[in-house]
């Protein structure tokens, strides 16, 4: 890690927060585009060739409609509700790492905003703050059905976040570090299994942790099967039913750029992130290896939501403690006591 | 370093106004939106003093978990409907302004003993960094020197979560009697049916029939419902 001038982390940060908002906007194409295919559909195809500029055509449709704020609203929590889910989901991505470090116009660039030493605690962190969005917005708009909607995102995030957290302990324990940047340094090394050796990504080491992890990430992004806080059917979309516009586009934003940062930080910490074959020398073929690694998540994402009917509520909270936190203690006991022994510490 | 000084004091500052928010704000969900502003603050400190752990476990725990609950509670539960919120008794302004005296003296003493005798604490930067960072100090420290106390309060925890649990699940323990059967139903103030009172314009103050100077809650009854499970099952049926 080397020092580096204050702009050019800025720098770094803002690039990285524009491709996110990129990414935003053709994760809808990719959604659309995707479910069409599995429901035996077209997708969007009249908006420039193959339908591609159908998100700027439906950002400019968002932005040019009326702003509606209900009478009864709480203006000033109405109005910062929807600006802190975009702004926690955004900010969760400066501690992803997209490889080490470039050389790039004579200088040495690292290819992350930071490195927090907590980096992954961060990201659970600032996803906590995100659900005052949401819930703050549900009360503010003085509407019963948004306001359910933001008890029921509380409940669920709160549950789902302990399960996300549990079951990065294991990761914790084997990498020795909750740095997100370190985590994949020890995930380029490899494990020799007999005659086999295989790179040491978490996902061999970690299965059980992984298949959690995948569950809890959709119950805290509140995507399908676990979208219940705006269950369109009982809610009538639940915390943003009172929402229009850029308001509503915040939370938008929000939803889909959480979803891509948490591909992201799952694929940092069970996919190796940017590690691959020749990635240690060429650091644009890691980000390459990153941007794959992601879309498989984020494909995963679809295909749930194309899949699976939304569950009931007691059925996911059910779910979360009396399935994933049994199992995610048993895995983060069975990991601690695999590593106490193979430092020979446990007889 | 002149912008780590600039940066201390713009969080520093923010901090301080928002507590200062949260103690002059009315409605109670302000208030807190206020004291999450200034948990978030108070990491941003921490970050700045190279304590990172703690400024996240601040922000999962209390910000992130204790907060959220709370405002679960705020917003659950009309302020409106409970006049002792806006008149405090006597003894609770004493019981108050005591507490908030002893925290004051107690923060001022331990800050004090320190700035008086100079002395660094034995947790200097270099005997950090020995240990592998701030995480892994203060983990070894918990399990070490501390060890005791963090088992009482896992205990108090844990018989506090035993607690919830009884009182939420009564029927299932044969603790049917004197068991309430209402619940609170979302009592917003105006999120209820009632027509608003508009500010301009006396003939729809009129047709609601109500004067607009008067208070929200005044003359509303608390909203209870019945609790769904007072519904009768049908034998052999599933309830709906």
């Amino acid at each position: 890690m080397n020092d580096q001038p204050i702009w050019l982390t800025f720098l770094v940060a803002f690039i990285i927060m524009n491709v996110l908002l990129i990414g935003m906007a053709y994760m809808t194409y990719f959604e659309r585009k995707v479910l069409a295919a599995m429901q035996d559909r077209m997708g969007p195809t009249r908006t420039g060739p193959a339908g591609l500029l159908q998100p700027i055509a439906d950002g400019i449709k968002l932005l040019s409609k009326e702003d509606l704020i209900p009478r009864a609203a709480d203006k000033w929590v109405f109005f910062f509700a929807p600006l802190v889910v975009f702004v926690s989901a955004i900010v969760t991505a400066a501690v992803i790492p997209f490889g080490q470090t470039a050389h790039l116009f004579g200088r040495d660039v690292n290819l992350y905003a930071t490195d927090l030493n907590v980096g992954a605690l961060f990201v659970m962190a600032v996803s906590g703050i995100g659900v005052y969005g949401i819930i703050l917005g549900a009360w503010a708009s003085a509407n019963r059905f948004s306001l359910l909607g933001g008890l029921r995102a509380a409940a669920q995030v709160v549950s789902y976040e302990l399960i996300l957290g549990l079951s990065l302990a294991g990761i914790f324990l084997l990498a020795g570090s909750l740095s997100l940047r370190e985590i994949v340094l020890e995930q380029q090394q490899n494990l020799s299994i007999g005659p086999l050796e295989i790179k040491n990504w978490y996902i061999f080491s970690q299965p059980l942790a992984f298949v959690i992890f995948l569950i809890a990430a959709v119950a805290e992004t509140n995507r399908a099967p676990f979208d219940l806080p705006e269950a369109e059917t009982e809610l009538i979309s639940g915390f943003h039913t009172e929402y229009s516009a850029f308001r509503f586009s915040f939370y938008f934003l929000g939803e889909y750029i959480a979803m891509i940062v948490i591909s992201l930080f799952a694929s940092t910490l069970f996919l190796g992130g940017p590690s691959g074959p020749g990635s240690e020398s060429h650091w644009w073929l890691g980000i390459i290896y990153l941007f794959f690694k992601t879309i498989i998540f984020l494909f995963f994402y679809v295909w749930l939501r194309a899949t699976l009917p939304r569950f009931r509520y007691d059925q996911l909270m059910g779910i979360a403690w009396k399935v994933l936190f049994p199992l995610v203690l048993l895995n983060l006991v069975v990991t601690a006591a695999i590593r106490l022994a193979s430092d020979g510490k446990l007889f | 370093m002149p912008w780590e000084t600039l940066i201390f004091f713009l969080v520093g500052a923010l901090a301080i106004l928002s507590a200062l928010g949260m103690v002059a704000m009315n409605n109670p969900v302000h208030s807190a939106i206020f004291l999450v502003i200034c948990f978030v603050q108070i990491a941003g400190i921490f970050v700045m003093l190279g304590a990172e752990y703690l400024a996240v476990i601040q922000i999962i725990v209390y910000t992130g978990a204790v907060m959220v609950l709370l405002l679960f509670v705020l917003m659950l539960v009309d302020m409106d409907d409970l006049p002792e919120f806006h008149t405090a008794e006597p003894l609770t302004r004493v019981i108050g302004t005591l507490l908030g005296v002893m925290l004051l003296i107690e923060v001022a003493i331990a800050i004090g003993t320190r700035t008086i005798s100079g002395a660094p604490g034995t947790d200097t930067p270099e005997a950090v960094a020995l240990v592998g960072g701030n995480t892994q100090a203060i983990g070894r420290v918990l399990y070490t020197k501390y060890l005791l106390p963090f088992e009482i309060i896992s205990m108090v925890l844990t018989v506090g979560v035993l607690g919830a649990i009884v009182l939420a699940l009564p029927e299932r323990l044969g603790l049917e009697a004197g068991r309430r059967r209402d619940t609170i139903s979302l009592g917003h103030p105006r999120g209820t049916d009632t027509v608003l009172p508009i500010e301009s314009g006396a003939e729809t103050a009129n047709l609601s029939g109500r004067s607009n100077a008067q208070p929200a809650g005044v003359g509303r009854t608390l909203i209870m419902a019945t609790d769904p499970d007072d519904q009768p099952v049908k034998v052999g049926g599933r309830r709906s």
